[in-house]
């Protein structure tokens, strides 16, 4: 797609995602995440705080924005496309059920959109729709994600790797023991959420993360 | 730009098909549809968005979409209403410029005043009377405090909360631009009736 070319996107390897508790008030852990980010390590950070009204995710938009981050990091939020210019995020990440993303690239042409998909329908219409990268999952078992059943499996990301020319991030369980298998099925880098939670383990692990994923 | 006044502008009601709905209304005369959908996905709202304006256009109604400025924007509608917790119209406005119509609830003198600084081209104001279909955090304002504002804003008022066709005309009277229902209508047995019956109503009052 044409905007491919123009923007030239480096997308980085590591995909942190909010934890879904934040609140505009408190002290918040996306932030002490932000500002732990090691300086040599870009990552992606996902708000995705979806209890939150839009007026709560502003705020909490631009205060992330404000911390300086890892050179090449981008800060995304969860489906808002508003929001995200207002705060002037560098993107949006979209559920499988958000607007697509030509629809919202009409209004905002400098975004990168991201798109989750469970299934390769989902993955046919993002692909067409002009997402800039795919988040599939959850691809190990994770507690949050076992009331929807069994994990989806390195199998079917690899399959679903080799079918696209997209960036595809594994999510779900991933951790430094099975983050290689994800990269030799062909996924573009990880996702996660719980394990990027500790705020006294962040570097550690991203550090970890880092060597597997630079290889 | 805002419908001549007095109007009908008929928010959509999360139990019912709101496409239908907004057809049935736009039949019995209402020259606002406000899509209002709280726990519907982006796709499905896009797609009511197109449906809803599609119908609105014929009327020469507006389609106005509740706090989604992204949705509004990818679909083309009308406008956007904003909630206090919904983004500013600040910011509503640099995103949507002064092609598209920026609505704004107040419930107070402040609320109204911040909202006609801040740029918005209409306030919906109340509730003005008890209403079951929406949770309230305070108590109904009444004409008066309706009349209060009227006096203190220059933008046009919407008139919003346990509104129906008895005691709709006294709050055209009051100052009110137009009055916004969601029930009277949607649960109404003749849904394009009772947007004509609320119709006639307040143009009774004006004239």
């Amino acid at each position: 797609m044409e905007h491919h070319k123009l923007k030239e996107i480096h997308l980085p390897r590591i995909y942190l995602i909010s934890k879904g508790e934040e609140n505009a008030d408190k002290s918040s852990l996306l932030i002490n995440q932000l500002s732990l980010l090691p300086p040599l390590i870009p990552c992606i950070m996902q708000i995705r705080e979806k209890h939150l009204d839009a007026r709560k995710l502003l705020t909490l938009a631009l205060t992330a924005r404000k911390i300086k981050l890892p050179k090449g990091s981008l800060l995304l939020c969860n489906e808002r496309a508003d929001v995200a210019l207002t705060a002037m995020l560098d993107g949006v990440h979209l559920p499988e059920n958000a607007c697509s993303p030509d629809k919202l690239r009409t209004f905002a042409s400098k975004l990168i959109f991201g798109c989750s998909i469970h299934s390769t329908k989902s993955l046919h219409f993002a692909e067409q729709s002009g997402a800039d990268y795919l988040l599939f999952g959850p691809v190990f078992d994770t507690p949050s994600k076992r009331k929807y059943g069994a994990p989806q499996g390195l199998k079917k990301l690899g399959k679903l790797c080799r079918t696209t020319s997209l960036p595809v991030f594994a999510l779900g369980g991933i951790t430094q023991k099975n983050a290689a298998q994800c990269m030799n099925e062909g996924a573009y880098g990880i996702a996660g959420l719980s394990i990027f939670q500790d705020p006294t383990r962040l570097n550690d692990n991203l550090e970890q993360f880092h060597h597997i994923l630079y290889p | 730009m805002i419908p001549y006044s007095p109007f009908v502008c008929v928010i959509t009601d999360e139990a019912f098909c709101p496409v239908t709905l907004a057809e049935k209304a736009l039949k019995g005369g209402a020259s606002m549809i406000q899509l209002r959908h709280k726990t519907a996905s982006g796709s499905q709202l896009f797609t009511w968005a197109v449906e809803i304006s599609k119908r609105c256009r014929p009327y020469e109604a507006l389609c106005i979409i509740n706090d989604r400025v992204d949705i509004a924007l990818a679909s083309g509608v009308d406008g956007v209403h904003l909630g206090q917790d919904d983004l500013p119209a600040t910011a509503a406005r640099k995103l949507l410029g002064n092609t598209h119509i920026i609505g704004v609830s107040a419930s107070n003198v402040n609320e109204a005043l911040q909202a006609e600084k801040d740029g918005a081209d209409y306030i919906g104001f109340g509730h003005i009377y008890l209403t079951t279909s929406k949770q309230k955090e305070h108590a109904p304002l009444g004409p008066e405090n309706l009349q209060k504002v009227a006096a203190m804003v220059s933008l046009p008022i919407i008139a919003i909360g346990g509104i129906n066709t008895e005691n709709a005309p006294l709050l055209i009277s009051c100052g009110a631009s137009g009055v916004a229902v969601i029930s009277a209508v949607s649960r109404a047995n003749e849904p394009t009736k009772a947007t004509y019956e609320l119709l006639c109503a307040i143009k009774k009052e004006l004239q």
